[in-house]
């Protein structure tokens, strides 16, 4: 079991407000940990310090290099001229890595066909509704997959079918080592993973 | 109409044709980028920038270029930079530092008395472009296409969203310095062509157009690469045949094709 997130004593800020005071967590390798807490305890802004999005005031971040990230939806995230295959492949992006390979498109295929979306694979983001939106978003971590995946509050609007899918596919990412961090306010999310942890942060 | 033909024989409108074209195509490719990631006004402060630098060149009677391409290529860091720092006050500090250039600009001239230049620098002189411009204009559009081709899938995703271009470890810095300097680059080149005044212009406008019926990104760069490249061509055909000026026709026509393109399909 090797460690693939250590955060130790965080702080983090937004200008002068402490939204995180003093926290601790260590994620191992194949290991799942669910993140709960009221809006705006400050789930999203922990996912997005540990994506490399927010910088700590104090505190250290080890992790390893090669994360995935589903981020919480935004309206604006909708409003771009885009295809969904072109916004799946993206995720198989990395530094110093600047074309597709023909295993690329072979794995976003195979997400696409996964989360239930290859039939929307050429239509527009524009066009897509927010569950839709919200399966392109999980394909485009699961294309690209690294070590640490990152899932801030996935399941909402996410249908029943959908929402199967997601947990098929994180037990099977967890089994090949993949750590998994998710948001929920979802008591049956918790459940739905055997021998998960679950940290409170309010 | 064979005199149209005709006049496309002179070398001096050759020049003009190629020059323009590609500054044209260049302009409307990274035009996409600009709207979309709501930079549109960078290209404006930035033309303003390099009037204020042609005029300092003609005063100090050295080659435009020497002054004008570090100036704009300088403020077109500082401007990202800023933008980047304070992102609700972006658009004032270039709304302020375009302005004070102008003023600059037009003191100069006015002060050594070279403001008989002004105008060409304002509005451009796409039929006086010598074959060291058309040169330069060749080559700066050459790296301008090749960046845009090595670099796509990096500048969608970066235009897409920079957060999650972050989050898969790529160094957004580096790629928001590669968009600043080929507007740079781009301005510098096509100012002498179009005008101070005109060049941000076929920046935007081929891009807006584009915007209302292309489906994904790579179909919006090349429609707008596409639209740009026959507002030029019909820009300069509408100059030719009513005597009017070349620059501002271009721009003309790019605004009369936004205009269609708004009413036939919204
Ligand atoms: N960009 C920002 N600037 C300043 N404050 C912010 C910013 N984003 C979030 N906050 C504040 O930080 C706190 C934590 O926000 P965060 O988005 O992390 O909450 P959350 O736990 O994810 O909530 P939710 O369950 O609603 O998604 C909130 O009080 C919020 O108002
Ligand atoms: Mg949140």
């Amino acid at each position: 079991m090797t460690e693939r997130l250590k955060l130790t004593n965080a702080v983090i800020k937004y200008s002068e407000r402490v939204i995180i005071h003093d926290f601790s967590l260590s994620v191992n390798s194949g290991e799942m940990v669910f993140i709960t807490g009221s809006n705006g305890s400050g789930k999203s802004t922990l996912i997005k310090t540990i994506a490399g999005l927010l910088p700590l005031s104090s505190g250290t971040l080890e992790r390893t290099a090669k994360i995935s990230y589903v981020p919480q939806l935004e309206e604006a995230d909708r409003d771009f001229p885009a295809r969904v295959n072109e916004i799946v492949l993206t995720g198989t992006q990395r530094r110093g890595k600047l074309l597709y390979s023909q295993e690329d498109k072979e794995r976003a295929k195979h997400a696409m066909l996964e989360l239930g979306i290859y039939e929307l694979a050429s239509r527009q983001l524009t066009t897509l509704s927010g569950g839709q939106l919200r399966r392109v978003f999980i394909a485009r971590a699961i294309c690209g997959l690294g070590d640490l995946l990152l899932l801030d509050e996935p399941c909402a609007g996410l249908d029943v079918q959908a929402h199967e899918i997601l947990f098929a596919v994180l037990r099977k990412i967890l089994d090949d080592g993949c750590a998994v961090l998710m948001v929920t306010h979802d008591e049956s999310d918790i459940n739905g993973i055997e021998g998960a942890r679950v940290i409170n942060i309010s | 109409m064979s005199e149209i033909i005709e006049l496309f024989t002179y070398p001096f409108v050759q020049r003009a044709l190629i020059a323009g074209s590609l500054i044209s195509i260049c302009a409307a490719m990274l035009g996409v980028i600009l709207v979309l990631k709501h930079y549109s006004l960078i290209g404006h402060g930035l033309s303003e920038i390099g009037f204020a630098s042609l005029s300092l060149a003609a005063a100090l009677n050295i080659p435009a270029l020497i002054i004008s391409a570090p100036a704009v290529i300088l403020a077109s860091f500082v401007i990202m930079f800023v933008s980047q720092r304070y992102k609700t006050s972006g658009d004032i500090a270039i709304a302020l530092a375009s302005s004070a250039a102008l003023a600059f600009g037009v003191i100069i001239s006015s002060v050594t008395g070279k403001s008989s230049n002004m105008s060409g620098y304002l509005f451009g002189s796409v039929l006086a472009i010598t074959q060291d411009e058309l040169i330069f204009a060749v080559i700066i559009s050459i790296i301008i296409i090749l960046a845009f081709v090595i670099f796509y899938n990096r500048l969608f995703l970066i235009t897409y969203n920079e957060d999650y271009a972050r989050s898969l470890g790529i160094n957004i810095v580096l790629y928001q310095f590669i968009i600043s300097l080929m507007t740079a680059l781009i301005i510098v080149t096509g100012m002498r062509i179009m005008g101070t005044l005109l060049i941000s212009g076929i920046i935007i406008l081929p891009a807006v157009s584009a915007k209302s019926f292309a489906r994904g990104f790579k179909s919006l760069v090349i429609i707008s690469a596409l639209i740009s490249f026959i507002a030029f061509i019909s820009g300069l055909i509408l100059s030719f045949v009513f005597n009017l000026p070349a620059g501002a026709s271009v721009i003309l026509s790019s605004t009369i094709i936004l205009i269609l393109v708004k009413i036939f399909i919204s």
